[in-house]
């Protein structure tokens, strides 16, 4: 009996070897690459985290078509609550537990310094696709940790350009009270002040996230007069603040700038409520820049999930693609080595060209500045009059970035 | 940097407005609280619902009239969703120990916030004021939002009905009774379950009314129910447990001390309002006005 199922199988042996010579790298059974995504899907911030989640699975879908290294690549997602402990108990969960190849997230940035300090301890890398805090990848950058987002220095180095080019020299800032808004701040008012040392800091006020009335500022702001309020906050403070300027009729009365004030899913809430004349900056629209490839981006995400995709998707979408691009130039499942891949890796992008910059690990994106302005075609504002900033012009030089990290 | 009379009066104005819907909301807390004796932490995810049946039900109907048919309907889809949720468990728990109340009402938090999600998504939500209510008028030289002008009229519209309900009303005066001592009720051989459901759905009804007010004031997010039930419970505990006019009292306390922190401290505006609350407490450890536990 046992001999005669041992005959039966012989026959099967040269074909067993056969496929060995064919398929070489199925029979080693290159495993799949395993993603560790970390970010907030409860509460406010989860619009932003689904967005970016979405980009990132419509890439994976193009990318596993052919798959990476003759595997594909695979994720898991945590919910980080948009707190810090939490975030980084579920990192160590997917790096202990999880056994993950590299780590993915967050939209908070005090939550991504966390996680990114951690990385660097368990020797992961960490890409950061939505935190803008400009400490990420300069002050406490490191080897482990890359960010696919544009930042609170290339934000505030725009606005800083956009705002010396305004008559404007009484200034208000007002804000969220958190590491983005007062990063966001910081920057635009360091650089706005480099450019035009004339200008005066006459007040400020910062609200706690998700501050739901924001009226009662705006009308303490309006009672010192200033020229120009200069808004950071994000998320549904940033519909909150339109709300409250259209309420109390703020934006007619000074000038209003917010970076993310003309991103859509801030603007799209409001209709064609929403006030105009605000100047905003962003670093994706989906109507912007009107390039096929964008158009292409912007129909398969709309086909896939019945909307057009925010920027969280674009950095999601970008993420996606440097990630397979690095695991095929690496050739091998290995953290070094994937990281050496990664570094000064150029990607094509809905917005173009987009390198990962070696030595700070950062993107260099462009950035929009804009309008928020009623058009025809749509019934939602959006962005009008836009100004393109190059990434390479709006972030920090090498050597800066060697300064602040102290010579590292 | 100098501040005038007008700024002030503007301020106060603003401060009052904010304090109108925290008003209206604590005032079905506190009701909860007296009559039930539930800490009812569901109470801000109520609020919540609310709010978002606020934004469909004006979606719905559009136009002018979009806004005044939700905020009389929104309130009663909180009604029907917080009556399912009264016959099916919190009726069964009353008699259970505080701390078992509250986690039971957290767990109903979270299974709503979730809900919610489901039902409207993670999208941020906005609902216009009315044609009528829309941009701001001058009042002594400051401009003061025309909504937040309708918010201090309807304000105390509310409390007065609420008033009325208790004191005028054989339902609310055996609410009352109720609230001072149960056993006796239910001696009377007034049937206590019943009162109590009345009781909840009232409580839960001013939540509605709280959210379909303050739709066209705030973006609508998952999470305003947390935001606003730990402010709830803070202005509940300053004015007296169960106390309606003591709600009326620590909402006043609460919003106008906020609204004068932001305009003369800015960047320390936050503490304001948690300050007072922290002296209050001090000085009155049961609250400002006669608690009814």
């Amino acid at each position: 009996m046992k001999l005669f199922r041992m005959k039966s199988f012989l026959p099967f042996l040269p074909i067993l070897a056969v496929l060995f010579i064919i398929f070489p790298e199925g029979v080693q059974a290159q495993r799949p690459i395993k993603i560790g995504i970390l970010d907030p899907y409860t509460g406010p911030p989860a619009v932003y985290a689904q967005d970016a989640l979405n980009g990132f699975k419509l890439a994976l879908n193009e990318i596993n078509k052919t798959g990476v290294l003759g595997s594909k690549i695979e994720f898991t997602t945590r919910d980080t609550k948009f707190k810090v402990d939490i975030g980084l108990s579920m990192a160590k969960e997917l790096v202990m537990m999880e056994k993950v190849d590299l780590l993915v997230g967050t939209i908070n940035s005090a939550v991504s310094l966390a996680v990114s300090d951690y990385a660097r301890g368990e020797k992961i890398p960490f890409i950061v696709w939505i935190s803008k805090s400009e400490k990420i990848t300069g002050e406490k950058g490191h080897r482990y940790v890359f960010s696919t987002a544009e930042n609170t220095y290339m934000a505030g180095k725009a606005g800083g350009i956009a705002l010396s080019k305004k008559p404007f020299i009484k200034y208000w800032i007002a804000g969220d009270d958190y590491e983005y808004g007062h990063a966001i701040a910081d920057g635009i008012w360091r650089n706005l002040k480099a450019l035009k040392p004339e200008v005066q800091l006459i007040g400020q006020s910062w609200w706690k996230v998700g501050e739901p009335d924001l009226v009662p500022y705006l009308t303490s702001i309006l009672a010192a007069k200033p020229d120009a309020v200069i808004v950071c906050g994000g998320g549904a403070t940033m519909t909150n603040s339109l709300k409250a300027c259209k309420a109390t009729g703020f934006h007619e009365k000074v000038a209003v700038y917010m970076h993310t004030a003309t991103d859509h899913a801030v603007l799209k809430p409001l209709g064609r409520e929403a006030p105009e004349g605000i100047m905003g900056t962003m670093d994706y629209h989906f109507y912007y820049p009107d390039t096929p490839a964008n158009r292409a981006f912007v129909k398969a995400f709309q086909d896939a999930y019945g909307n057009p995709p925010g920027f969280p998707a674009f950095h999601g979408y970008i993420t996606a693609h440097f990630i397979a691009k690095a695991y095929q130039k690496a050739g091998v499942i290995d953290k070094e080595k994937f990281i050496d891949a990664l570094e000064g890796m150029v990607i094509d992008s809905p917005v173009g060209k987009v390198e990962m910059r070696a030595c700070d690990h950062q993107a260099v994106l462009p950035i929009f500045l804009g309008v928020t302005k009623k058009v025809p075609q749509y019934d939602f504002v959006i962005s009008s009059d836009i100004v393109t900033f190059s990434g390479k012009d709006i972030m920090p030089s090498c050597e800066e970035i060697k300064r602040i990290r102290g010579g590292r | 940097m100098a501040i005038g009379w007008a700024e002030i009066f503007c301020q106060f104005l603003v401060g009052i407005s904010r304090s109108m819907i925290l008003f209206i909301v604590c005032a079905g807390l506190s009701f909860i609280l007296g009559v039930l004796r539930v800490p009812n932490i569901a109470h801000g995810s109520l609020y919540m619902i609310g709010a978002f049946a606020t934004f469909s039900i004006s979606k719905m109907i559009g136009g002018t009239y979009g806004f005044w048919v939700a905020l009389a309907l929104a309130p009663l889809l909180v009604v029907v969703v917080s009556l399912i949720a009264e016959r099916l468990l919190f009726c069964h728990l009353y008699q259970r120990e505080h701390l078992m109340l509250i986690l039971f009402t957290f767990s109903v938090s979270l299974i709503l916030g979730d809900l919610v999600k489901i039902v409207w998504g993670a999208e941020y939500r906005s609902v216009s004021p009315p044609e009528i209510l829309k941009g701001s008028i001058s009042l002594l030289g400051a401009s003061v939002p025309r909504y937040n002008l309708f918010l201090i009229i309807i304000g105390p519209l509310v409390g007065i009905a609420l008033w009325l309900f208790t004191t005028r009303t054989k339902i609310g005066k055996i609410s009352r009774a109720a609230a001072v001592d149960r056993e006796m009720v239910g001696v009377l051989g007034i049937n206590v379950s019943w009162v109590f459901s009345f009781a909840f759905l009232v409580g839960c009804y001013l939540a509605g009314i709280g959210g379909a007010l303050v739709a066209p004031t705030v973006s609508i997010t998952l999470g305003m129910d947390h935001t606003l039930i730990i402010e709830a419970f803070l202005i509940v505990i300053i004015g007296g447990l169960g106390n309606m006019w003591g709600a009326l009292v620590g909402s006043l306390i609460f919003g106008v001390t906020h609204s004068f922190g932001v305009l003369f401290w800015p960047q320390f505006a936050i503490v304001f309002p948690y300050m007072s609350v922290v002296i209050v407490l001090l000085l009155r450890p049961r609250g400002l006005l006669k608690s009814v536990w």
